[in-house]
């Protein structure tokens, strides 16, 4: 199991932060000019090139202002990653500080979120989802990013 | 939902003073967070919400931990960014006006 095993293996319902991204829309009340992007067709599968595309278009300006800072990633399977700033932790050994990741599924519009906990190789080694049910667990991964347990 | 820079900066300092939980500061984040997400937050003054949004960010996780019952970040760490997020707001506030954040962290007092 790796990193990248247990996001995917995160409900995204269960982790819902926001089910409403038409909801910053109405709060920010900023008219901001969208670009001209080539149509999208039905059933036409998205590249992440084309999904970054369509989100610098729409979504971006939202999520990215808010949880992006730190960058953003789109993923083959059309969910896109914002990250915030490393937050630095200056006296915790070879761990350099945690960020908090929010992942926007453009296919259902479902939001979820965790904290990462990075090395100073920029290796992930602990996650933290955000749980409806309050359950707060921290899932340790090695610097290979094989999982090793959690508490 | 009003948020405030002084409302922010003063989780920070209870958290600091010990007069509150990481835990706690964490989930008062985190009520922001939603509250924000479902566009009822309000920003006082507007023109400070990056900052206020960086402050409540940062609260947001401050309880993660490097291993069990270790916080990752010290207190240092996290006056560093209370400053670096919030600069000298505050410094001027004319005696305890924490009436407004305290309400807010009793309502959350029930998850704990």
């Amino acid at each position: 199991m790796t990193v990248d095993d247990f996001r995917s293996g995160i409900d995204a319902a269960s982790l819902d932060v926001g089910r409403r991204p038409d909801a910053t829309t109405v709060r920010s009340a900023v008219v901001v000019p969208l670009r001209q992007i080539p149509p999208t067709y039905p059933n036409q599968r998205l590249s992440p090139e084309r999904l970054h595309q369509i989100d610098r278009a729409f979504f971006g300006p939202f999520f990215r202002e808010k949880y992006g800072t730190g960058g953003d990633k789109a993923l083959e399977n059309g969910r896109i990653r914002y990250y915030g700033p490393v937050q630095r932790a200056n006296n915790a050994g070879e761990l350099a500080g945690r960020r908090y990741v929010h992942e926007f599924d453009t296919m259902t519009g479902c939001t979820r979120g965790w904290h990462e906990t990075l090395d100073r190789m920029g290796n992930v080694r602990q996650v933290r989802p955000e749980r409806p049910d309050g359950v707060i667990g921290h899932y340790q991964f090695d610097s290979n990013g094989r999982y090793k347990g959690s508490w | 939902m009003e948020v405030d820079l002084q409302a922010v900066r003063r989780v920070f300092e209870d958290v600091l003073n010990g007069r509150m939980l990481r835990e706690q500061a964490d989930r008062w984040a985190y009520a922001v967070v939603q509250a924000e997400e479902s566009g009822v937050v309000k920003y006082s003054p507007p023109r400070e919400r990056e900052r206020i949004w960086a402050g409540v960010m940062y609260l947001y996780g401050i309880d993660a931990m490097k291993a069990p019952n270790a916080y990752l970040h010290s207190n240092d760490d996290i006056r560093e960014a209370m400053m670096a997020s919030l600069g000298g707001v505050g410094d001027n506030l004319a005696g305890d006006d924490s009436a407004g954040t305290r309400a807010a962290v009793a309502m959350l007092e029930p998850l704990f």
